[in-house]
């Protein structure tokens, strides 16, 4: 072992082609930096300098899109469906929000070169965490991550609420870490290795010992926590509401997006299902059963809490705990697959699950900011009353992403719905049928709330002068790409389908087929 | 010409959009709102002219039992399609959907003021998707058409409505995604079972029938209830059956005149239609097991119905509970599971589309003259409106069922239908309860009627109303008209649609003995027996 060890030392199997997207966005964020510190707050330089950067990268990672799935760095890294799919969905969050904080910056005095460069490397962790295919990746990802989001989140310094965020995800968020971590090197002394599909391979040894589903346990903690599933959602919506809106737009979309990318690579691929033996069912009938309790919950909790909010951010933030739930019906559907094809087809339903969720919460978020005006004052739902025919073409487009939210036909949402339903009810097993039943229901309550920004904006007259913003090239762009987004992926979703599903062949290791 | 006719359905979804779109264009670059009633006028007028292809059109139906059929993939990953077709039971409804939208833009000319643009373009997007939920043969389209057509309708209410109009909106909307929410885990539900058992998933309904019917799909008894169950929810609150009926009489009152008339007239048959077309095909079994739960139902909705329309206070709200109880009748029909029954529901669906839409525009009318609905506000119209209320009467006998008047015939092919039924237990008792329905009607209907109209004018606003004017003559003439036509003449109609009808019958009945050997002697004997009763 120690031999191995020593000699990938010496030759670390380089393969450069495979993270160079990833080298990329961090090169960018190094010349953003740089740039700024000779030339400080220069906007438009900075935020043209990223979305080349992020365009570069997402070009490489297209090219790489028909190579047949492969790892390199001895087998750290991985380039397969799951890594290509939710990457390219950290790359698009990644430039939208870049495009939506411009009104942000313009409204208040933000040191926008390191917010742009800081954006870059929290989306560089971001990617790490889809390609990791190594434990110890997979937490320096979510730590570079985490530590640049950190920082967004108390960027309004002289805020009060601002730094109130920042602090409470600062120090639940490390919280969180240690027990991933711990979690971590659990699995590593049950196991004797980090690497998953190691782990794999070792989980398929009928007397593992109790310290491996310990070590599950914890992470699920850890990456419950970043994905903000019930009961460890509670710092979501104080988080949120300090927030500046485009770092929670950020927050809600990227940071749960790359959190379900590594849960999905370690409990999935990680913690298989292997036909006939009796240790990995017991470990793999666990975390399915724990994650689907979970899943329920945090569905309900997220979806009657979001009607309670007065507070749009509020609501939105408890909305997206409602929609982790739904995501990890379709991560529970992938667990349960009964062979790689379908295991394959709901990962990729999962990552079309994000990046429906993801222009849809984008677009939401940039109307959001764009009426919160300056410290975003003007967010809660009186603020919003009979605007609609006031600003028409903005309301019409927050209704339509409301609508998306809530899952109605011919937007994505609706499409990202079917699409996790899907594998789910695949598997044919009560528990998961049940959960389905679930989130249907939840769909239903949810119209509630969501159907209640419409309410205000255009079913109530307006009883204070408003006067409708000006909206800013950069915003303008934001918003058509997340409007055509919505409408693409709702109406002719099949070629981004094929394209995940496509890609999604699982490199790592075979499941078992099931009996 | 040849490309219309290929596409006729696609044509009808789409040219409401096309007018929508216009619509926004014209605000636009125009700002004139007094033009856009023309254009919606405009545009809903040459779907209707279009729509009457459909009943001229005399060529064969394709080899799955459906005319103007079409079959585009949309998104192959899933393996759904445009499916898109009519058959005796949708081309009727269709047309009915096309005939009724001009009427109520009409009704709109006076009555919308404010943001008329954005009405008129929830309108046609509404028109729309009502047609699409008619014509799709797709299971995941008819879910997408379903609840594309809820905003449209969720937007008119709470825009232009009454007072409660939030309430009325909100819950008109969670009330049906509720239910159409099951319905879509049921639609996914069939596309894994097929996949599990003939390799590839679908959500064709032709397929999914065909499978069915070979055999190569089957599911245990279970499951299927299962799905009957979820597939009914959504419709039963849709037509709505009692006790799902509470968010009726509220969108009803609230929504704009014609909102009401297109809620009555079309949206409420989104329900009873997808019952027969899924729900009957599809589980036929099911179906019958559990058609006593519905029959129940529908004889409560038909006597609670009528009795809380009774004491209505407000005009627009008894409209609105006689349509529970006349839908219950609907309901009544189709659960008979006999060819006479069902036709009688299918030809009851577009008489209460006509009747209560006629009804609802009356109320619109009274209500634009004196802004109220209460009944003890009015009193011996007769005298001051005569053609007003000539008209009111005449549509209140249609509603009723007065013989040679449409509403007739369909009550009476209903109840014959029960009467005559095999499949049920206890047809007859079901058949006398349902029966006590007419007469509560004939009550409710006439005492409003005696309040409103007859005795002397009391109340001195009343004195002064000004008859009806030639734009409400006129939209209200055609519906007049039909009424006599479909009391006097149903054959064509009932022709048109028999061979569905008879089609979802021998389903229904095939599956009788729940075994092959009886499928093939018992059905058969039920027809015979049903058919001389029939015509």
């Amino acid at each position: 072992m120690n031999t191995i060890l020593l000699q990938n030392l010496v030759n670390p199997n380089v393969n450069l082609p495979i993270v160079l997207p990833e080298m990329i966005v961090a090169l960018t964020g190094v010349i953003v930096m740089l740039y700024d510190s000779f030339v400080p707050r220069q906007r438009s330089v900075t935020g043209a300098i990223s979305l080349i950067g992020l365009a570069i990268s997402a070009f490489f990672l297209v090219s790489m899109w028909n190579d047949a799935p492969q790892t390199g760095w001895n087998g750290m890294i991985a380039s397969d469906g799951l890594r290509l799919s939710f990457t390219i969905v950290f790359l698009l969050v990644s430039a939208v929000t870049i495009l939506i904080s411009s009104v942000w910056a313009d409204n208040e005095d933000v040191p926008i070169g390191e917010y742009h460069a800081l954006l870059l490397f929290a989306t560089f962790g971001m990617m790490f965490m889809a390609s990791g295919n190594d434990l110890v990746i997979i937490f320096l990802g979510l730590e570079t991550l985490s530590i640049a989001t950190y920082v967004m989140a108390g960027l309004r310094r002289g805020d009060l609420k601002s730094n109130e965020s920042a602090m409470k995800y600062f120090i639940l968020g490390s919280f969180a870490s240690a027990f991933l971590l711990y979690g971590m090197a659990l699995i590593y002394g049950a196991t004797g290795s980090t690497n998953i599909t190691e782990i794999a391979l070792k989980v398929a040894n009928p007397n593992f010992p109790a310290l491996l589903l310990v070590g599950g346990a914890m992470m699920i903690v850890g990456f419950g926590f970043k994905v903000a599933t019930v009961p460890f959602h509670v710092w979501t919506p104080d988080v949120y509401e300090g927030a500046p809106t485009p770092v929670t737009a950020f927050m809600a979309v990227g940071s749960k997006s790359a959190a379900f990318a590594s849960f999905l690579r370690v409990f999935v691929l990680g913690f298989p299902l292997i036909a006939g033996v009796q240790a990995s069912e017991f470990l793999h009938e666990s975390w399915v059963t724990a994650l689907s309790v979970m899943a329920i919950l945090t569905m309900t909790v997220g979806n009657i809490a979001a009607i309670l909010q007065d507070n749009v951010k509020r609501m939105l933030a408890y909305s997206s705990i409602a929609h982790a739930g739904y995501a990890m019906v379709g991560f529970i559907g992938a667990g349960m697959a009964k062979n790689m094809q379908q295991r394959d087809a709901a990962i990729a339903a999962v990552a079309f699950y994000m990046l429906t969720y993801a222009v849809t919460n984008l677009g939401a978020f940039a109307i959001v900011t764009l009426l919160g005006q300056k410290n975003d004052r003007r967010t809660a739902f009186e603020d919003y009353n009979g605007i609609g025919f006031r600003a028409p073409a903005l309301a019409f487009t927050l209704s339509l992403f409301m609508l998306s939210l809530l899952g109605l036909p011919l937007t994505a949402g609706f499409m990202g719905k079917v699409m996790v339903f899907r594998p789910a009810l695949e598997a044919n097993n009560l528990l998961l049928t049940v959960m389905v039943i679930a989130a249907a229901v939840n769909t239903a309550i949810s119209a509630y709330y969501y159907l209640r920004l419409i309410v205000v904006m255009f079913f109530r007259e307006r009883t204070t002068d408003w006067l409708a913003p000006r909206i800013p090239t950069a915003l303008t762009a934001a918003l058509l790409i997340t409007v055509l987004g919505v409408l693409y992926f709702g109406i002719f979703s099949d070629g981004v389908i094929e394209k995940f599903s496509k890609s999604s062949v699982g490199t790592v290791f075979k499941a078992g087929t099931r009996p | 010409m040849d490309f219309i006719a290929e596409n006729l359905l696609t044509i009808l979804i789409l040219l409401p959009v096309i007018g929508a779109v216009s619509i926004i264009g014209h605000q636009m670059f125009w700002k004139q709102e007094s033009h856009l009633k023309w254009v919606t006028l405009f545009w809903t007028a040459v779907n209707f002219l279009l729509s009457l292809f459909l009943i001229l059109d005399k060529s064969a139906a394709s080899a799955n039992g459906f005319f103007f059929e079409k079959n585009v993939p949309w998104i192959q990953a899933i393996n759904t399609n445009y499916h898109i077709g009519v058959d005796g039971l949708s081309l009727w409804l269709v047309v009915l959907t096309t005939f009724i939208m001009p009427i109520a833009v009409l009704s709109t000319w006076h009555a919308v003021e404010k943001r008329s643009n954005a009405f008129y373009v929830f309108l046609l997007l509404l028109e729309s998707a009502m047609i699409g939920v008619f014509c799709s043969l797709d299971l995941l389209v008819f879910y997408l058409f379903f609840e594309a057509s809820l905003v449209p309708m969720f937007f008119l209410i709470g825009i232009w409505g009454g007072e409660n109009r939030i309430y009325a909106a909100v819950k008109f909307f969670i009330y049906t995604a509720l239910g159409s929410l099951l319905m879509l885990v049921a639609i996914i539900g069939l596309y894994y079972i097929h996949a599990d058992q003939t390799g590839t998933g679908t959500f064709d309904f032709v397929t999914l029938l065909n499978s069915l019917k070979t055999g190569t799909m089957v599911f245990s008894h279970q499951t299927g209830l299962l799905l009957f169950l979820a597939f009914a929810l959504a419709f039963s609150i849709k037509v709505p059956l009692f006790p799902f009926h509470t968010w009726l009489p509220d969108a009803h009152t609230e929504a704009p005149t014609a909102g009401s008339v297109i809620l009555a007239a079309v949206l409420l048959k989104m329900g009873t239609y997808g019952l027969m077309r899924f729900n009957f095909t599809l589980f036929p079994e099911a179906s019958r097991e559990l058609a006593w739960i519905f029959i129940i139902l529908s004889i409560i909705g038909i006597i609670y119905g009528a009795l809380v329309a009774m004491v209505q206070p407000d005009i627009k709200r008894l409209v609105a509970y006689s349509s529970v109880a006349h839908m219950g009748f609907v309901m009544l029909g189709m659960f008979s599971f006999t060819e006479m029954g069902m036709q009688g529901a299918l030809y009851q669906m577009l008489n209460h589309g006509i009747s209560t839409g006629a009804l609802f525009l009356l109320v619109g009318f009274i209500y634009e003259r004196r802004h109220t609905r209460a009944i003890t506000e009015y009193g011996g119209l007769a005298s001051v409106m005569p053609i007003y209320a000539t008209i009111f009467v005449f549509t209140t006998m249609s509603s009723i069922g007065l013989p040679f008047l449409n509403g007739f015939v369909g009550e009476f092919l209903t109840m014959i239908g029960m009467w005559n039924s095999t499949a049920v237990s206890y047809p007859r008792l079901a058949t006398m309860f349902a029966g006590t329905g007419v007469i509560f009607a004939a009550v409710y209907l006439l005492w409003m009627v005696q309040r409103v109209f007859f005795g002397k004018v009391t109340n001195p606003k009343n004195k002064t109303l000004k008859d009806l004017s030639w734009r409400e003559i006129g939209l209200i003439a055609p519906l007049l008209f039909l009424m006599v036509y479909m009391g006097v003449y149903p054959a064509p109609f009932l022709d048109r649609s028999r061979e569905s009808i008879v089609a979802i019958e021998e389903r229904l009945t095939k599956q009788a003995g729940g075994t092959i050997e009886h499928a093939e002697s018992v059905p058969k004997a039920v027809i015979q027996t049903a058919k001389p009763a029939a015509h």
